[in-house]
């Protein structure tokens, strides 16, 4: 091949190269950025005086004194709202019978609107349920609300060839020539001085439990979950991993045996993980039933045999790399090979070893088809270490997927799992560094 | 051989040098388990014991009731109660092999699961929850308002293609059903199509309520069916042989494919599983379902 080809093919490679790294880049990019920019979101955002309404009858947490008159405050701003509906209550009264069935599905509306803005108006008898206890904790949501409650949502019919297309009306027009048509503008005017938004840092959504099922408090539960089930696992794996490497490498005899298992150890280290999943329901919790319903225990037992072949090949390669004049020295010295195994081999990989682990630990930690079977549940309160061989846990990687398609009121709580996925994301990264860290100084310790 | 002597002394030395080392390497290693540890008991030391635990597996159409019902309990008796949300059919599965205490479903057992269950000496016993009405659903720009039931039956068999053999624009229907798991599946064949017969095999599977609606309210030919208590504006619900799912429609059976949902217990419930059982019956329970947007029976 000539000179100037070779160039040209070098470069072309170089491009390529080049290219597919700056392709990598931004997909990570696009993936990263929106998980960083709306998972912070649910813990720094504009607040609302609803939000420390909230925080004060949940949690018992923030100044009584300044909440009682940051609300005085909102109150009197919105007894003039409070004001117009009662007029036009009244109103209603004097109007006739047939206009006045026709306000009231409208009014009925505004009143719902008004409810989801500002929490229970008054003569409202108190809810049940949290989520309609409060007004708007969050000011993007209120603005969201806000107009909701101005404009009406139609469907645009006159073409019955294709689908309707969506326009708004403004309601205040529906009630022209009544009193309630001052409420609209009022509203939209003093919106911050009812609701009073201001930057909130809210630290407890890490270390708060939920409320309502995710539409207030935090995620501690599903983080300590995630903990549990992570660490229970390398409870398991790691050390039965590094004696199978030993094993592997120190005493097996190749043959077909070693083959065999060598070559079933790999092949499950490449089975789907809802395959781990299905079987430890199958095998922890209903055969050898190690504990009556799904928990951590099970859970934790599933994802240590799913990580456990990463782990048994990190280990083996680690055991492999270990220069042969180290076990030679101890052996001259005349050191049995258990002895040699254990204060010369594995110290030398244990960088290696650790490593795999805590890379294991990390994908432990984020698996969720593993759990769903044996550990994981959409609500349940934070659980002590006592718990953990007979009660099932939330965790963060099922509760993500729950939050995202199964819960009833998904859209209006996305920030809860954008700040879920945050966390997630976070635990898994500060793993891996940590294992980066762990690494770097064992190996600069070895070296002396 | 001079070389290989050296090279030898060398090795030695390093192996003692590293010996040394390892020293430091063990402490090491000692303070990670310390902080392991130390993690572990922080953990724990965060949250109390609790009296007892109740398990709730099942349907995702019951599940907003249950998580609701198990905030409700904990807060007022100190029991413990974990739900998950993975379709009656796993919840069935779940109280047969003795996995869960309550299994909420959005169907009756069938009999064949009853049978399993008593060769495991487990014995299935229903309390009704709630009403649900199945609310069949579309994208709010469909202008169609209303479908019989024959209507809707075509379309799930396939005979019915197009929006505009039933009055609405010219526009395929995506059909949207729900998992083989899944008791609203279940209910919907049995109440809408008759069992036995095969929807169509284009037609799109979701595995819970929330999907199905998110799937509906993004894709402007849909059509799909939810739990009343999922319903919310992002969809519009049309009537069936011209009724609309309310509270009084689905109460007095006029609207035609409403289903009482269930916890199922092993025997006759006592002690706080009868607790539990019997919120839905307690004012403070009734108007939770009410909220919830399901219905009072």
């Amino acid at each position: 091949m000539n000179i100037g080809t070779r160039k040209i093919l070098d470069r072309s490679f170089t491009a390529v190269g080049i290219g597919s790294i700056v392709v990598m880049a931004v997909a990570l990019m696009i993936v990263v950025v929106p998980i960083i920019t709306n998972g912070i979101g649910a813990v720094f955002f504009t607040g609302t005086v609803e939000h420390r309404k909230m925080l004060f009858s949940e949690f018992k947490r923030g100044d009584s004194e300044n909440l009682s008159s940051e609300v005085a405050s909102s109150e009197r701003y919105r007894a003039k709202v409070y004001g117009m509906l009662t007029g036009f209550e009244a109103e209603l009264e004097t109007m006739a019978p047939e206009k006045k069935a026709e306000y009231k599905t409208k009014y009925s509306e505004v009143r719902t609107a008004l409810q989801a803005l500002l929490g229970p108006l008054p003569g409202d008898q108190e809810p049940m349920l949290t989520r309609f206890k409060y007004g708007q904790t969050r000011w993007e949501k209120a603005e969201e609300k806000l107009h909701d409650l101005l404009y009406e949502s139609k469907w645009d019919n006159s073409n019955p060839e294709v689908m309707a297309k969506e326009y708004f009306v403004s309601r205040a027009i529906g009630f022209e020539g009544t009193s309630l048509v001052k409420l609209f503008p009022y509203v939209k005017d003093n919106l911050d001085k009812m609701l009073l938004p201001e930057f909130t840092v809210y630290w407890g959504f890490i270390t708060d439990s939920s409320v309502d099922s995710h539409f207030f408090g935090g995620i501690w539960p599903e983080i300590q979950g995630t903990f549990f089930l992570a660490i229970g696992a390398m409870l398991f794996a790691f050390p039965l991993g590094v004696v199978a490497a030993v094993y592997f490498t120190e005493y097996a005899k190749p043959g077909f045996l070693n083959s065999m298992l060598r070559s079933a150890n790999s092949t499950l280290a490449g089975v789907p993980s809802i395959v781990f999943g299905m079987f430890g329901l199958a095998f922890f919790i209903n055969t050898l039933k190690v504990s009556e319903s799904k928990s951590v225990i099970a859970g934790a037992l599933t994802l240590a045999i799913m990580i456990l072949p990463t782990i048994i090949r990190a280990a083996e390669e680690a055991i492999l790399a270990v220069p042969k004049t180290y076990r030679e020295a101890s052996l001259s010295l005349g050191s049995t090979k258990w002895n040699t195994i254990a204060t010369v081999i594995l110290p030398a990989a244990l960088p290696g070893i650790l490593t795999g682990g805590v890379i294991s630990l990390g994908r432990a930690a984020g698996e969720t088809a593993p759990i769903i079977f044996t550990a994981a549940v959409s609500v349940g309160s934070a659980i002590g270490l006592a718990d953990v061989l007979s009660s099932p846990t939330p965790a963060l990687s099922w509760n993500i997927y729950n939050l995202a398609s199964e819960h009833e009121a998904a859209a209006q709580i996305r920030h809860v799992q954008y700040g879920m996925v945050l966390a997630l994301v976070s635990i898994v990264l500060m793993l891996n560094l940590s294992a980066i860290v762990l690494r770097a100084r064992i190996s600069k310790k070895l070296k002396g | 051989m001079l070389a290989q002597m050296k090279f030898h002394s060398y090795t030695v030395a390093a192996y003692l040098a590293f010996n040394f080392k390892r020293k430091r390497i063990e402490t090491m290693i000692k303070k990670f388990l310390l902080l392991v540890v130390l993690l572990a008991v922080s953990l724990s030391a965060t949250a109390g014991a609790a009296v007892g635990t109740l398990v709730l597996d099942g349907s995702t159409t019951v599940g907003p009731l249950a998580k609701t019902f198990a905030a409700y309990f904990t807060k007022k008796y100190g029991v413990r109660v974990t739900v998950s949300e993975s379709g009656s059919g796993n919840g069935a599965k779940s109280l047969i092999n003795g996995s869960c205490t309550i299994a909420t479903m959005s169907r009756a057992m069938k009999a064949a699961e009853i049978a399993a269950a008593r060769q495991k000496g487990v014995n299935p016993v229903a309390s009704v929850v709630a009403l649900d009405g199945l609310a069949m659903v579309v994208h709010p720009a469909n202008p169609v308002r209303s479908l019989t039931k024959a209507q809707i039956s075509s379309i799930y068999r396939g005979s019915i293609t197009n929006w505009r053999e039933v009055g609405g624009p010219n526009a395929r229907i995506v059909v949207i059903q729900r998992e083989s798991n899944s008791g609203t599946e279940e209910s919907f064949k049995e109440l809408v199509i008759g069992k036995g017969v095969a929807i169509i095999g284009s037609a799109e599977t979701q595995s819970s309520n929330g999907s199905v609606k998110s799937r509906v309210s993004t894709t402007l030919s849909a059509i799909g069916f939810l739990g009343h208590g999922f319903v919310d504006g992002s969809v519009k619900v049309i009537a069936v042989n011209g009724i609309l799912p309310t509270v009084t429609t689905v109460k007095n059976g006029t609207y035609p494919v409403s289903r009482p949902l269930y916890f199922y217990t092993n025997g006759q419930p006592s002690g706080v599983v009868k607790q539990f059982v019997d919120l839905p019956k307690s004012p403070e329970g009734k108007r939770m379902i009410t909220e919830l947007g399901f219905i009072n029976r």
